[in-house]
């Protein structure tokens, strides 16, 4: 690893201010789950760490009362998804939550930088001699033509197609959530949706925010669909690994009827993947396997198949329609 | 001695381990100590034409680095089964070859690990490259090579022909025929390869977590120009071993030449990336099964041909074809062995590293041959039994294979399967599927120099070769010291693993026990023995605590030595130099094969195809059980490795650069505790005395062996697909 | 509490203040090893993904291998040292493990127990399933898995009755 300094502060203007006048390689840093991992592989490389897990203002749950769900950006992974209010009233975002990682980890992660998780493709994070265009601009990418079995379906381009790993996110964009942070001019709101980029022919931009610009809270306005809803994880042992497909589902039904669906997959995109086609497809049918599976195939609508990864669209239409099927079980309980 | 059983008792050092009091060989600490780090190639082959290590040296608390150009004076090792000592033949950083991607090319000290880490990252090499490959199934004619016909010796490594298999297949009315593949996978025993080594008074003392301290010592000396008596290795306890750490790595003589050079004791632990290139890993292998039967399902012919990957500088044998060849009683038999040489370090042994293929191979065949005659697989098995090793013709020592499969079947509850795949459905909708498969594993023994000492006060210590990594090792010989002495085990320390106290040879081949344990019985014989001539009294009803005191003594020491059936005396030598020396599993008479029974449920989800493994029933054929707690942990830890290796882990090998890309615990898919179910396990706990004095044979790795095809057997009645590829997967299944 | 060199942190591990200088870059782990004696807790990755570095910080399991030591400046960690209780006697735990042998090695043990009474107390101890799910972050290569799920139901029930 390579040296820094380490400071800590008090506010989270002091956060932004020290980030913002820090110079490139001043990063913050919170319960260090990716941070420390990718600068004990020389991937990230900071200067200066500015630690924000003391920001104890910002370490709060909110579900309780008739307005929105407002979780700090600072509350641990594993004290969000065992609220109970969460987990009766929007299961998948509990799921979500305690399908990631480890109770170790999630006792460390924060929900609010757990957003900023960066992709596990072993090219990006092994570096040298793997050619990553994210790790290192310019210098190819290795994934194109290689094992690429866990790789992105959606929203890759020539110059990567590393997948958003996140389980969080993926809940949080069905829900509409919403994430307000501070930067140098003050606060500013943009939905969960658009946090993140696809690479383009820019991989190494990764969000839509700033450096310097701290993640607050997040947001999600209360909605009856999270009653029925679920986070369902599909992946090569039965815990403690990354989705190879994920679903967050959520159903208003009408008897058997689906009045409202939302529809957002993880493990399969260069980003959380909301699938509105998918919601429309289901709005007014009947739930059945058939337009279960109806919604998981709009929802791949587009998938582009590299040369081990293609199976993964199977999965993921199933993954999807399994999901339907288990919130729709819920909104009969 | 007593016939009976042994009881349950605990393990012996479970205190110390459930306290974190178990020291490790990186759990050491010494003053003055530095530590060290490795930087390696990232060149697929090739050599090193310029090393930069000025930014290296110059990060804060470096102390040294040493690269290829300090160390060309060392000797190489010699590969073990060369009779040499080296998990391979070549000490990297001897010379600037790179012989695969991942080699260390620097080993840089510091008076901190994070000094160590980052000056390690901070030295930067160029190349001449070489072209190489990885890909076994892509390796020309030239890099395919006859076992038989290889310089590898002769008398174990041969093919196997009993009668005239290819004929007798070819008139067989039912045939089989089928090839099967195994991944590369890696041990990755939770402990990381780690090294303390430390000059004092012209002696090197290594800690090290090693099942062959002896192999170490020796190989250590020949590298580093030094009388053997100058080397000590110390390895009282492994965190793992599954014969990643069979015999002298490759960063141990980094770390013992940089103390050396400092000095100052070095610490050398290698990092999770780095071990996936730094010591063995069990190669890929594919499988051509062919078996003949006649109508009544008698088998009468099998052929079994392998290909298996090596190394481009050595030749990694295989014993496929022995443990394949011992199954059934087949009619007739041929086994072909053939090396495929690819540019990666050697491979080696990996718990169960050719029956466990072997077994996945033969009995996933044999499953297809069961549905081909309409036969339940049980019942096909069973009227393939035989006493007689088909191979040599002469009698096992012993075998319990029918014994097995009858209690397992009546444990699991086999009567009830339904013949027909997906004829089984839970309520959930998942579809059932119910599998069986046996297993087998070649018994060795190795010589034993055993020193056996009481005092007046009651405690006794043993002394002998073997390597604790989990097994129970210390458990089982603590056992049979109780039994035979009248005394508690609490009074009982055993001392293994230092080449101070005994020689040490490898502890693998589940020989372990077998070898040891007979050895501290003839050990505790001899002792007793002594303990009569020491005045007058019967000793019977007296430990020997008292029987010294009431003679007015304060100690008294024996030492035995113990050899295999058929060995002579001459393998002492071998074993005080650090050379294999075993024996098995043809002795003068008989043959000895441990034998195991898998029943496996799997139940399939109906959409996603995740396959689950709620219940496994496992019935064990091992001789005689001394410790029994021990022994059924192993068996269960066999068979979440079976798990593993069936449908969790592959090593994915990079052809463009190189090496293997899955480097991590993340990446590289071993089971974890939500993968676990239900595994019943019973042992038949019948003593082979031919085989030795106590009845015991080998059960570390004969567990692992048949699990695969119990599951993959299992996979196709759920599902009617034959997945012949390892690891079954979601892709195979959707 | 700005440095480029060595910081000075007071950490309270298993009850006792321990103040040592430490590398911005020192893992919590790498202290607890190399520094304070405290081996128990053992390196199988240093990344986070095998569970054997588990110890409690303020009561929580983490992974001490992801965790700077300067960020636990001030702040109770808790050992497998620290577990028995000071005459020496085990805690249920410990003695659960060792009835259920749910360790071959030992290696990746002092983890496991530390998680496994971290996760009773959090309340994931409720059926075989859970366990089995809330304990999928500590990795055990020699499979002793179904002996670890034992001792935690077993020990489970001793630590409520108190």
């Amino acid at each position: 690893m390579q040296p820094f300094t380490y400071v800590r502060v008090r506010s989270a203007a002091d956060a932004v201010r020290a980030v913002a006048d820090g110079g490139p390689g001043t990063r913050f840093l919170a319960g260090g789950t990716t941070l420390l991992d990718l600068m004990k592989l020389g991937v990230e490389t900071p200067a200066r760490l500015v630690d924000v897990t003391g920001l104890e203002d910002l370490n709060t749950i909110e579900t309780a009362g008739p307005g929105e769900l407002v979780f700090g950006a600072m509350a641990r992974m594993a004290d969000v998804a065992a609220d109970p209010r969460l987990i009766r009233d929007y299961p998948a975002l509990s799921e979500s939550l305690w399908r990631a990682a480890s109770e170790q980890l999630r006792n460390m992660a924060r929900v609010g930088p757990n957003l900023l998780q960066r992709t596990r493709c072993a090219y990006f994070r092994f570096g040298e001699p793997f050619a990553c265009n994210k790790r290192k601009p310019g210098s190819g990418c290795a994934a194109q033509d290689g094992l690429n079995r866990g790789h992105a379906l959606l929203g890759g381009s020539e110059s990567c197609i590393a997948v958003y790993p996140g389980d969080w996110a993926i809940a949080l964009v069905a829900f509409d959530a919403q994430v307000d942070v501070l930067g140098r001019e003050g606060e500013r709101t943009l939905p969960v949706e658009a946090l993140h980029r696809e690479p383009g022919n820019t991989p190494h931009l990764e969000t839509t925010v700033a450096p310097e610009e701290l993640i607050l809270r997040i947001r999600i306005p209360r909605t009856p669909l999270g009653r029925a809803s679920t986070y369902h994880k599909i992946r090569d042992r039965e815990s403690y690994a990354f989705a190879l497909s994920s679903a967050a589902v959520a159903v208003r039904m009408e008897e058997d009827t689906i009045g409202q669906a939302r529809v957002a997959i993880g493990g399969l995109a260069t980003r959380p993947w909301r699938c509105r086609e998918a919601e429309r497809t289901l709005a007014g049918r009947t739930l059945t396997p058939e337009t279960a599976r109806a919604a998981g195939d709009a929802a791949l609508r587009g998938a582009k198949p590299t040369r081990d990864n293609r199976f993964r669209i199977e999965l993921g239409a199933r993954t999807v329609a399994d999901a339907l099927m288990i919130a729709a079980e819920r909104a009969r309980s | 001695m007593s016939d009976q059983r042994f009881p349950d008792a605990p393990r012996v050092d479970a205190q110390a381990k459930v306290r974190g009091e178990a020291l490790f060989a990186a759990d050491e600490s010494r003053p003055e100590m530095a530590h060290a780090a490795l930087a390696v190639a990232t060149v697929g082959k090739g050599h090193v034409t310029a090393i930069d290590t000025g930014a290296a040296s110059a990060v804060a608390g470096v102390r040294l680095v040493l690269t290829h150009q300090d160390l060309s004076a060392l000797e190489q090792p010699g590969f073990l089964f060369a009779g040499g000592f080296g998990f391979q033949s070549i000490q990297a950083m001897s010379s600037p070859a790179v012989a695969y991607r991942g080699q260390p090319i620097a080993l840089v000290a510091a008076d901190t690990l994070e000094a160590a880490i980052e000056g390690a990252s901070r030295v930067t090499a160029t190349y001449a490259p070489e072209s190489f490959n990885v890909l076994p199934d892509q390796a020309p004619a030239e890099d395919i090579v006859a076992q038989a016909e290889s310089p590898l010796p002769r008398e174990i490594f041969f093919d196997r022909t009993v009668g005239d298999a290819d004929q007798t297949f070819a008139e067989a009315p039912v045939k089989v025929e089928a090839a099967f593949t195994s991944p590369p996978q890696h041990q990755n025993p939770m402990e990381l390869l780690s090294t303390i080594a430390e000059w004092r008074e012209g002696t090197l003392i290594i800690h090290e977590g090693t099942q062959g301290a002896e192999s170490v010592r020796h190989g250590l000396a020949r590298e580093l120009g030094l009388d053997p008596d100058q080397v000590q290795v110390i390895s009282p306890y492994l965190g793992g071993g599954f014969g990643q750490k069979n015999s002298l790595q490759m960063h141990t003589v980094l770390a013992a030449v940089a103390a050396r050079r400092l000095g100052r004791p070095v610490k050398l632990v290698v990092p999770r990336m780095q071990v996936f290139h730094d010591a063995s890993f069990r190669p890929r292998s594919r499988h051509r099964i062919r078996l003949g039967a006649d109508r009544t399902g008698r088998m009468v012919a099998a052929i079994h041909e392998s290909d298996s990957q090596t190394s481009r500088h050595d030749l990694f044998p295989t014993l496929h074809t022995d443990a394949s060849g011992r199954l059934y009683g087949f009619g007739s038999f041929r086994g072909r062995e053939r090396l495929v040489r690819t540019d990666v370090q050697t491979p080696g042994f990996m718990r169960g590293p050719w029956e466990h293929v072997a077994c996945f191979a033969v009995e996933s065949a044999v499953d297809e041959l069961a549905y081909a005659l309409d036969q339940d697989p049980v019942a096909l098995r069973l009227a393939n039994d035989t006493a007689t090793d088909p191979l040599t013709r002469q009698p096992f020592s012993s075998r319990h294979v029918g014994e097995c499969l009858r209690r397992g079947a009546e444990r699991f509850g086999w009567s009830k399967r339904t013949m027909a795949p997906g004829s089984m459905r839970a309520s959930d909708g998942s579809v059932i599927g119910w599998g069986v498969a046996i297993g087998t594993y070649p018994n060795s023994i190795v010589p034993e120099i055993a020193r056996l000492r009481t005092t007046a006060d009651g405690a006794v210590i043993l002394r002998l070769g073997g390597h604790e990594m989990g097994q129970g090792l210390r458990t089982a010989l603590a056992a049979i010291l109780s039994r035979k002495l009248g005394i508690p085990p609490e009074r009982v320390t055993v001392e293994i693993g230092d080449t101070r106290v005994a020689p040490q040879h490898l502890t693998a081949g589940s020989w372990g026990t077998a070898s040891a344990i007979p050895a501290a019985s003839a050990a505790a014989d001899a002792l007793l023995e002594a303990l009569s001539k020491l005045g007058r009294g019967s000793p019977s009803g007296r430990t020997p605590g008292q029987i010294l005191t009431a003679a007015g003594r304060d100690a008294l020491e024996v030492e035995v030595r113990v050899k295999a059936p058929g060995q002579t005396d001459a393998v002492f030598g071998g074993l005080q130099s650090g050379h294999l020396a075993f024996a098995g599993p043809i002795f003068p008479g008989f043959t000895t094969f441990s034998f195991v029974a898998h029943f496996v449920e799997v139940r399939v989800e109906p959409g996603t195809r995740r396959v689950r493994v709620p219940r496994v029933v496992t019935i064990v054929d091992c001789g005689r059980v001394v410790s029994p707690r021990t022994a059924e942990s192993q068996a269960r830890g066999g068979v979440v490795w079976g798990i593993g290796a069936t449908l969790r882990e592959a090593s994915e090998v990079e052809p463009r650069y190189g090496g293997f890309l899955n480097a991590d615990l993340a990446e590289y898919v071993v089971p974890v505790n939500a993968d676990i179910g239900s595994i019943e396990v019973e042992f038949i706990d019948e003593p082979d005395l031919e085989f030795n004095s106590v009845g015991v044979k080998g059960v570390g790795e004969v567990v692992i062996t048949g699990v695969a095809p119990a599951i993959a057997s299992a996979v196709h009645h759920a599902t009617g697909r034959r997945v012949r590829d390892l690891p079954i997967r979601i892709e195979h299944l959707l | 509490m700005h440095s480029e060199r060595e910081i000075p942190i007071r950490l309270r591990v298993n009850g006792r203040e321990r103040d040592v200088d430490v590398d911005p870059r020192a893992s919590l782990l790498d202290v607890l090893r190399e520094r304070l004696g405290l081996t128990g807790a053992k390196k199988g990755c240093d990344h986070g993904q095998c569970g054997a570095c588990t110890v409690h910080l303020e009561g929580r399991r983490v992974v001490s291998c992801l965790t700077l030591a300067v960020q636990v400046d001030g702040r109770e960690v808790a050992t497998i040292e620290g577990l028995a209780s000071p005459s020496g006697e085990l805690h249920p735990m410990q003695q659960a493990f060792i009835d259920h042998d749910a360790l071959q090695c030992g290696y990746c043990t002092p983890g496991q127990i530390m998680s496994a009474v971290a996760c009773v107390k959090e309340g994931h101890a409720g059926s075989l399933d859970q366990i089995r799910e809330y304990m999928s972050g500590n990795l055990c290569r020699c499979g002793a898995y179904v002996g670890i799920v034992a001792a935690i139901q077993d020990a489970a029930a001793r630590m409520k009755g108190g």
